[in-house]
């Protein structure tokens, strides 16, 4: 379990974060979405004692030598290393076992090739992120904490991370704490929201109902929309292959009933919610 | 401890700046030798026509106790220089590469994380003058063989072929004392500043402004003796005709001590300071 009660943190730039509580549970895998420079990665720093908040507490329920994992910004690593050597040096300054066996099973626990002999300056940026956490997974702690951790990744790599971020929660009971400013990778693996804005939290809660409350549009897919009479009668923007209707969720499954009685195959349906809405509907 | 050193050492090794580091001593070290075997013989005679004249000196001149006397003057600036550069380095390239915050984000105390990152400068200053001592020597002597050295200090002072060689070793063990020194001092600078290009520059400042300060006569005699700047030329002692041990001893022992100032200072801050 990790908590951070009334945290507030002051630059000379100004007021990084003011007054934040946020909360992790364990096996939970919470979202932090905000802009860039909204104060998440001053959070991430803070929960993870990197730096002290000028106000406020960080509470960590451990009896563990690691309480808390992570990434910050980008994995650092030793570029003139390999992936093998780099899980050696980390797990041997923290006295974790660093035997040949070991650093394997670490490896393979994040899906990285035990082949891999080059320097990991050669390693895509989906791989780097992948010892990064394999290496913040060094002596089981309780929480891991990742900033902006598809940043830079392909769709694959984005859904090849989640997939591993949602099995070490599950299996593992890991409290999981991510940031991000993309939406809707945050919204595929997170059970609970915080959104922050000028280092306040300004809106919070679990996903679907945070998602549910604050959407307003759907983007339907299907073949010969424009010749709809049904979306007629919405608001509705025309995309190449698409059309953005402006709706409450509520509405969408008679909706989708009256666009199945016109004769048009609708093959996605997916809610169309950005960090903008989140953030002004909360302001 | 012993985990973070050798987490250190494995690092060491494989960064290909500890590699350019030696390989610059060498490249220092060939200059000196090819100059000395083309142009050496011909100076020497130069500045020494009368002298040789009144006097019988065994062996030649340009030898290899001339030769390894010359490479050790390089410790007045070269040498620091490159060593402050490669150990400033163990620092700042922690702070560039983002490891300082994933070491950071371990179950690793930050004082001792720290105090390995001393310890291991330290050793690869040793292991450097080490390495700079025996390549000259052997290199030196294989070309130049043995003799005896004159040497200019205030005026010109001789030493046989055996007393030189040992006053070049014990020269060598005081010159290290002072490089660790300033390897200690840049690792500080490193701590407070944390860029790689800003530090250099800070390390240069100092390495420049410390050997001013050791031609300043500051009047207060105590400065004039327990000031750092005026220890870091102790190895130049070893070269006066009379040898005063205590002086020497003493002077290593107040650098020494002054290295140490200089690390618990830099460590104090680094535990003190936020990471990131």
């Amino acid at each position: 379990m990790l908590t951070g009660n009334n945290l507030s943190k002051s630059y000379s730039s100004g007021k990084a974060l003011n007054d934040v509580s946020i909360h992790i549970s364990p096996g939970q895998i919470c979202g932090l979405l905000g802009r860039n420079g909204a104060g998440k990665t001053t959070l991430f720093k803070i929960l993870c004692g990197l730096v002290k908040p000028d106000h406020g507490q960080v509470i960590i329920n451990s009896r563990r030598s690691k309480p808390v994992g992570g990434i910050i910004e980008r994995p650092g690593l030793y570029n003139f290393l390999n992936a093998y050597d780099n899980i050696k040096i980390f797990a041997g300054i923290q006295g974790a076992p660093a035997d040949k066996l070991s650093i394997e099973q670490t490896l393979l626990k994040v899906g990285l090739p035990l082949d891999r002999k080059d320097p990991v300056s050669n390693f895509s940026l989906g791989m780097k992120q992948r010892l990064g956490i394999a290496i913040a997974l060094i002596n089981d702690p309780e929480c891991l904490v990742l900033d902006e951790p598809f940043s830079g990744l392909d769709p694959i790599g984005v859904a090849s991370l989640i997939t591993l971020i949602r099995k070490l929660a599950e299996e593992e009971n890991i409290a999981i704490l991510l940031s991000s400013h993309m939406m809707g990778e945050i919204s595929k693996c997170c059970h609970f929201l915080y959104v922050i804005e000028k280092g306040e939290i300004v809106n919070s809660g679990p996903t679907n109902a945070l998602i549910n409350a604050h959407i307003t549009s759907f983007s339907i897919t299907a073949s010969n929309l424009a010749a709809s009479l049904t979306l007629k009668n919405y608001e509705v923007e025309m995309g190449t292959n698409d059309a953005r209707v402006s709706c409450e969720a509520r509405e969408i499954p008679s909706l989708l009933t009256e666009l199945l009685s016109e004769g048009i195959q609708v093959t996605a349906c997916t809610p169309v919610l950005t960090l903008e809405q989140l953030i002004k509907k909360a302001i | 401890m012993r985990l973070l050193l050798s987490a250190e050492l494995l690092k060491l090794v494989k960064q290909s700046k500890t590699y350019y580091a030696l390989g610059s001593i060498m490249v220092i070290e060939t200059l000196i030798l090819i100059t000395a075997y083309f142009q050496g013989s011909t100076i020497l005679d130069l500045l020494l026509d009368n002298l040789k004249q009144s006097f019988y000196f065994e062996g030649t001149l340009l030898n290899g106790n001339l030769i390894m006397y010359i490479v050790l003057n390089s410790l007045w600036f070269n040498v620091p220089l490159i060593l402050m550069i490669v150990t400033s380095g163990i620092v700042t390239d922690e702070y560039k590469d983002g490891t300082m915050q994933t070491v950071m984000l371990q179950a690793v105390k930050k004082w001792k994380f720290i105090t390995a990152k001393y310890i291991i400068a330290v050793l690869f200053t040793i292991l450097v003058i080490g390495f700079m001592m025996l390549t000259t020597f052997i290199l030196a002597y294989s070309i130049f063989g043995g003799g005896d050295l004159v040497v200019y200090l205030n005026t010109l002072n001789f030493f046989e072929a055996d007393d030189a060689f040992h006053r070049i070793c014990w020269a060598f063990a005081s010159g290290a004392v002072s490089m660790v020194f300033y390897c200690v001092v840049s690792l500080t600078l490193a701590i407070f500043i944390k860029e790689a290009a800003k530090t250099w520059i800070a390390a240069a400042l100092f390495l420049i402004i410390t050997t001013l300060l050791l031609k300043v006569d500051f009047v207060i005699p105590v400065i004039n003796s327990f000031f750092f700047p005026k220890l870091i030329d102790t190895w130049q002692q070893l070269f006066y005709y009379e040898l005063d041990w205590t002086q020497i001893l003493m002077n290593n022992a107040l650098l020494i001590l002054y290295t140490i100032a200089f690390a618990a200072a830099g460590t104090y801050v680094f535990h003190k300071k936020d990471i990131g």
